[in-house]
Formats: structure tokens, sequence, C-alpha cells
């Protein structure tokens, strides 16, 4: 089975801001979510090979693949080479534009380079993660696939006669140098199927291609790493849930952190921490719309549960994420296979600070504060006092007993700090700025007593406790300490020391209450290059950075995890923070620059 | 009975079935979407279509209270379950003919069974009874239209009085 779910490393995403697909270096489109990002399947053979569904096009002898984004744009490009000749596929998912366009367009379009190539292709649609019933039926102008209120159709054009079976529709054809073959499957929810023209679609390839690269070009950022930057932005943007605002953190779900554990978790959801985060990195990247969608939406989402912060919201702003175990074989047999998400009520004092940083940016770059958004912040602020001395999950949402976790205090105190901030720029009210002033002394003390350890010069994982934790490296990036600091230098050596492996970092020692083990997170060795730049160990992090896009895959792209052995990669993909993380890294030093 | 009893009753009756059907599409029992379906038949702006669809629904559903008056004083009564009546052969027309022949024979981006190679429709057919939105559409849009009938039928009914 296994040798049907290609390494994670072998996918490239494709997306149109409402949902994504992940196409695999052989050819297969393995997942693919309808209509919306955190939609159950139509193609998800990635959690299951058997009963996933999926659309497989490529040629029937291949020599070598080649892969590239058509550059600066979210549009793939295959170009397969065979002992006959060559073809190249264009892979997009269209964005709309003008006229009456299908709900959902997932397009393949086969160039014919030089020679004949034999092509085979099939579409093998299965709703609902392919566990609801899937009617095929042989219908004109164009075969439609459906169940319940959610169908898909088959047009393809110049790629052979259709071949129907209970399985899918197939189909052969000879790609001559010059000619072109489409094929497209267009999806309806809740509503007829659209079916589009062949002149349509190639046009809304063309213009797709033509918005990425006005998008692209419009990102501040020109440095050393642009072109990792632009791809990490392009990724980004594909986590932007266009109709809400909201970001993904990833398209997938349950992809292991580890080949055959249990570490599998749902990532199609936005987590309040990811979030801002993901802010501050477009207000840097001067995407000023992103920021002030997302903005405008976490704000409107948390409004039922302020002054708490669930953990993690629903991309349409809903707070109830329940978790249950679907009936899959999972990626290479990874089960359970996941949806919904339970850490979402878990107590993670950390995003209090992370949310309240992103609204300071947010202000400092020029975004405007109503009066009830610093209302909130201010009942923010109040809860920041009221909780911080209780333990957390922390930002690794261990489902351990909770503990006194050192980078939720230091968020805690960067919450009240920024605050303090805001109500000085007369922004937020400042009735209770005193006690909020006293609360953060009262964190810092604490951190600072039982957070540190003289034994090992660093700041460690959580009150009390022996062992690091990679997250201790945000403490400078959020300016918990002057970037100067002895107790900075400390914990960022230490970490490097003991967490590290090569280029990449554990996220920390010891149990949290899962079994197994698992991978190198990719973003903490990105936090680890920004804590370099920022306390000016510039050339480390320069070399780091180099070391660590090195690890990307061969279109750019990073899986949350990277095992640091094999190289291969692990856990859902691809992962907006490591991507955000890298921005952020490029972004430090790019600032040292000026 | 009223010309004016039936035309309240028209209104009413196409707030309930316009918002039966639209229960059905979010309860994923069918991708029966009338604004849609009759929107696009003047425009292919999406957000466009729906409104200029829920206004020709409407008045779609104006003019058959007219028709069914028009029965009801015929037959010189009317009531619920006369309306229950006309409602059943109202969707019976609907799924076999109006919707299905005489749509997308008029609707110019719509496929019929005559499509061929030199054209390019954009919009999915309903098919008999509206069958190809989903197995459960007949009988959604036939419960749909009964409620629409019996208000209508009620409205006529109560306006004589």
């Amino acid at each position: 089975m296994s040798e049907r779910q290609p390494p994670l490393r072998d996918y490239a995403i494709i997306g149109d801001g409402r949902t994504a697909a992940l196409v695999a270096r052989d050819g297969s489109i393995d997942w693919w979510c309808v209509p919306n990002l955190d939609s159950p399947s139509v193609f998800g053979a990635l959690l299951d090979a058997d009963r996933g569904g999926r659309f497989t096009l490529r040629p029937e002898h291949v020599t070598d693949v080649r892969r590239r984004y058509v550059p600066d744009t979210n549009v793939l490009e295959t170009t397969f080479t065979t002992p006959t000749g060559r073809v190249r596929v264009i892979d997009a998912l269209t964005l709309g534009g003008g006229g009456l366009a299908p709900l959902r367009e997932l397009v393949r379009r086969v160039e014919g380079l030089d020679g004949r190539v034999s092509m085979r292709w099939k579409v093998a649609p299965r709703f609902g993660y392919g566990l609801a019933e899937t009617r095929l039926e042989a219908r004109r102008p164009y075969p439609v696939a459906t169940s319940g209120n959610t169908a898909v159709a088959v047009c393809a054009w110049d790629a052979g006669t259709l071949e129907m079976s209970s399985h899918g529709v197939a189909g052969r054809f000879e790609a001559q140098a010059g000619m072109r073959a489409t094929i497209a499957v267009v999806a309806a929810y809740g509503e007829p199927l659209v079916f589009p023209a062949r002149d349509d679609v190639d046009r809304r390839i063309d213009a797709t291609a033509a918005f990425w690269r006005d998008w692209s070009a419009r990102l501040a950022y020109h440095g050393r790493w642009r072109d990792a930057v632009v791809r990490s932005a392009l990724a980004l943007k594909l986590l932007v849930f266009a109709p809400s605002g909201a970001i993904a953190a990833a398209p997938t779900t349950s992809l292991p952190e580890v080949i055959g554990g249990e570490r599998n978790w749902d990532y199609r959801y936005s987590w309040i921490r990811d979030s801002a985060f993901m802010l501050e990195s477009f207000l840097q990247l001067g995407c000023a719309a992103e920021a002030m969608s997302f903005f405008w939406w976490f704000m409107h989402a948390t409004q039922r549960t302020l002054p708490r912060l669930h953990v993690l919201y629903r991309l349409d702003g809903g707070a109830h994420v329940p978790e249950r175990i679907l009936p899959l074989s999972g990626y290479r047999g990874s089960r359970p296979v996941r949806v919904g998400n339970a850490a979402a009520t878990q107590l993670q004092l950390d995003a209090y600070g992370e949310l309240v940083d992103a609204v300071y940016q947010y202000v400092q770059r020029g975004g405007q504060l109503g009066r009830d958004t610093g209302r909130d912040v201010a009942r923010i602020a109040d809860f920041v006092c009221a909780q911080w001395r209780n333990p957390d999950s922390g930002i690794w949402e261990v489902r351990a007993a909770p503990r006194h976790h050192t980078q939720s205090k230091a968020m805690c105190w960067v919450a009240l700090e920024r605050a303090t901030r805001l109500v000085e720029a007369g922004l937020v009210p400042g009735r209770r700025a005193a006690t909020w002033a006293r609360e953060a002394a009262a964190i810092r003390q604490f951190i600072e007593d039982r957070c540190w350890s003289d034994a090992r010069g660093s700041y460690v994982w959580y009150a009390g406790a022996d062992g690091l934790d990679a997250s201790l490296l945000l403490l400078p990036i959020m300016r918990y300490d002057a970037p100067d600091a002895r107790r900075v230098h400390g914990t960022i050596d230490a970490v490097r020391r003991e967490l590290g492996r090569g280029a990449l970092l554990r996220r920390y020692t010891g149990d949290d209450g899962i079994a197994g083990g698992e991978g190198a997170f990719a973003c903490c060795s990105f936090w680890l290059a920004e804590a370099l730049a920022i306390g000016h160990r510039r050339r480390d992090a320069e070399d780091l950075i180099d070391e660590l896009l090195g690890l990307a895959n061969d279109v750019g792209l990073y899986a949350e995890e990277i095992d640091p052995a094999s190289g291969a990669f692990l856990g859902n993909f691809p992962q907006g923070l490591v991507h955000l993380a890298l921005i952020s890294a490029a972004m430090a030093m790019h600032a040292g620059d000026a | 009975m009223s010309v004016w009893g039936a035309l309240a009753g028209g209104f009413a009756g196409t707030i309930v079935l316009t918002t039966a059907l639209a229960a059905g599409t979010q309860l994923r029992l069918t991708r029966m979407d009338i604004s849609f379906l009759l929107g696009t038949a003047f425009t292919t702006d999406r957000t466009r279509a729906r409104l200029v669809g829920y206004a020709v629904h409407f008045v779609n559903g104006l003019l058959f209270a007219l028709i069914y008056y028009a029965g009801f004083l015929v037959l010189g009564r009317a009531g619920w379950k006369l309306g229950l009546l006309f409602g059943l052969a109202h969707a019976m027309f609907a799924g076999t003919t109006l919707v299905n022949v005489l749509l997308p024979a008029i609707h110019p981006r719509m496929g019929t069974p005559d499509s061929a190679a030199d054209s390019s429709p954009l919009l999915e057919s309903p098919g008999f009874m509206l069958l190809n939105y989903g197995r459960p559409t007949p009988v959604l849009t036939i419960a749909a239209h009964l409620a629409y009938g019996a208000i209508v039928g009620a409205f006529v009914a109560v306006s004589a009085h």
C-alpha cells in the first residue's frame, strides 16, 4: 500500500483561496477537499490509498520528472521525460474571474513538448473521505459523480475516449509536440454544476497565473532569499480561506509526526497563535489587505469567547471543533485518522501574548483600532492577570497534565506589556494599567526565579524542569529580553546544543503524554535563525538559513517536521508555521541589512 | 374568494417553498438552487444571479397563485386540501415539464439533450424530476409544492370570509 502513497516530500500544493490540492511527483492528485479546505475530501488517497480516491495523470513510461512552480505563482508545472518524448503538465485550481465559472475548478493541461508520449489518466472521486456513497453517472455532456449535495463533473478535451467504470473515468491519448489536452474536474456544492468551455478554462489558467504573479510582485522583500520568501508567502496565501479571511495551519489532516504513529492531527483550522504570527508576516511583507482581512476575522471570531480565547477556530469562525476518528487506513498505516481537534478547548496562555502583540504590530504599521477592539484588548489583559498563575498545556499542546510553561508565562508578560503600550498610545482604556504593570512584574519575577537554570545557563521548559524547549527561542523574538541579554544568549546556545541535530531542532525532551517519537520541528530551526539574527549573530543565522533552505522539497515547501536522519518530511503539509518562521527569519536579517 | 388573498398566499407560499429548498441544500439532500438556476438565465455573475433569481421566483410564485385562484374560481371552492392537490399537480408539472424541458429550452446557459459539439452549455440541467440534483430532490420538491399549494388554498379560502 505504501508505494501508492508517495513520500510527503513528493507533494506540491495548488489552491484557490478556498480549497487546496496536493499533487505528487508521479502525477497523482491525492488530496482535494470540496468545497472548502476543511470539507471532506473528494480525492483522499493521501489518507487511504484504497478508498480515498485520486486523479492520476502520467505518461506510461517515465524516465525523469522535473517540477517547478510557474515563477512567482501557485500554478504547478511538471515535465515528464520518457523514452519517446517529453510532456509538460500544468496543474492549477483556477480563480473564478469574470463570467459564470464552476464553483471549484481543478485543471490539468498536458502540453506536448517533443516526440510522442502515451498518456494515461483516471479520475476516481470518492466523497466524504472515501466513506460516503459515490454515484458515478455517464451523463451528457460530461460524466458526473455525486454524493449528497456535492457533485463533480469530469470535462476532458483532446484527452482520448472516455472510459467509464464503477471506479471512475479514465482515458488514454498520445501527446505529440505542440498539442494540448485539458482535463478539468469541476465541483458544485448545493447548486447545479457549471460546465466550463475549453477556451474559458485556458483563459482562467492564464488569468490565475497572472493573478499570482501580480500578487507576488507586490511583496516587500527583495533580499538574498527572495525566492524562498516568495514561495513561502505564496504557500501561506493558499492557507488563507478567502471567504472569511481565516488562516488554516495546514491544508491536511492526520499526516503523521512519525510513520505508523498516533500523533496525527487535523490542522485545517485557524490557530490564534499561528495567525498572530501570520498577521505580522503579512504586515512585514506589505500585504495590508490580507492582514486587515485576517485582523477583522479573528476579532470577530473571538467575540463569542472573549476574553477567553479558544486555541483554534473553524475557518468560518465557529468555535465548536469536535474531534472524531475516521475508519481509514491512514498515511502509510498511520492511525488514527482524525478530523476535528480536541486541543481546541485546552488552556494555552501563550496565545494571549501572541494575539495582543499582533494587535500592537497591526497598529504600529498603520492599522486602525476601533474603540470596541480597544476594550477587547483591555478585557484580555485583565483575563491574563487573572489566569497567568495557572498551569497550561503550552504552545505544543501537550496532552500530559498542565504545567507552568516558561514560554506561556513569557507570552503573558508580552500581553500585558503590549497592552500597556497601547494604553500609552491612547488606543486601549487604561483604568487598570497599573494592575497590568504590577502583574507583568510578577510574571517576570516568576520566570527569572523559577524558570531559569543556573546549571544549564538557560531558561527551561517549565518551572522546575530540567529539560529545554525550542519555543524558548520565542522569548528574544517577542522581545521578552533585550537582544544582548546574557540569559538570551545562554538559552539560544543551550537549545542549539541540547535539542539540535545539524540544522534541525527537536521541540523538547521529556514526556508529553502521547506515545511514540517525532521528527524535528522545522519552524524551531527558523526561530533559532531569527533569534541568532536578533542577537547580532548574523553570520551564524545566515549559515543556518542557507542550510535550512536546502532541506525544502524540490518546489520549496516544508512539512511540519523533518526526520533528522533521513530528511523525510513528517506531519501536515505544507505547514504554515514553518513558512511563517522562514519569512520572519529572512525579514529579521533584512532588518539587519537596513 | 379574493385575488388579494391569492397574492398574499402566493407570497407566503413562495417564502415557505424557497426556505424548504434552501434547507434541503443545507441538509445535504439536494443541489437544487432555484434562485441560481433562474438568475443565471439573466447574468453570469453568481451573486447578481441569485438576487435576480429570487426576484423572478417570487414573481413566479405570485403568477402561479393567480393560476390557482382561477382554478378555485372555476371549481367554486377553495381550501388547503384542494390547494394540496393543486400543489401536487404543480410539482409534477415543474419536475417533468417546466424545469426539465421548458427551462433548458429557454435558458441560454443550460444544456439540453440536443446540445452538440458546437455548443458549450455552462449549467447542469435538472433532468427528469430534477433527479440530477440528487435523489431526494423530487421528494423535497413535491413536499415544498404541497406546502405552497396548501398555503395558497388556505389564504384564498380565508379571504372568502
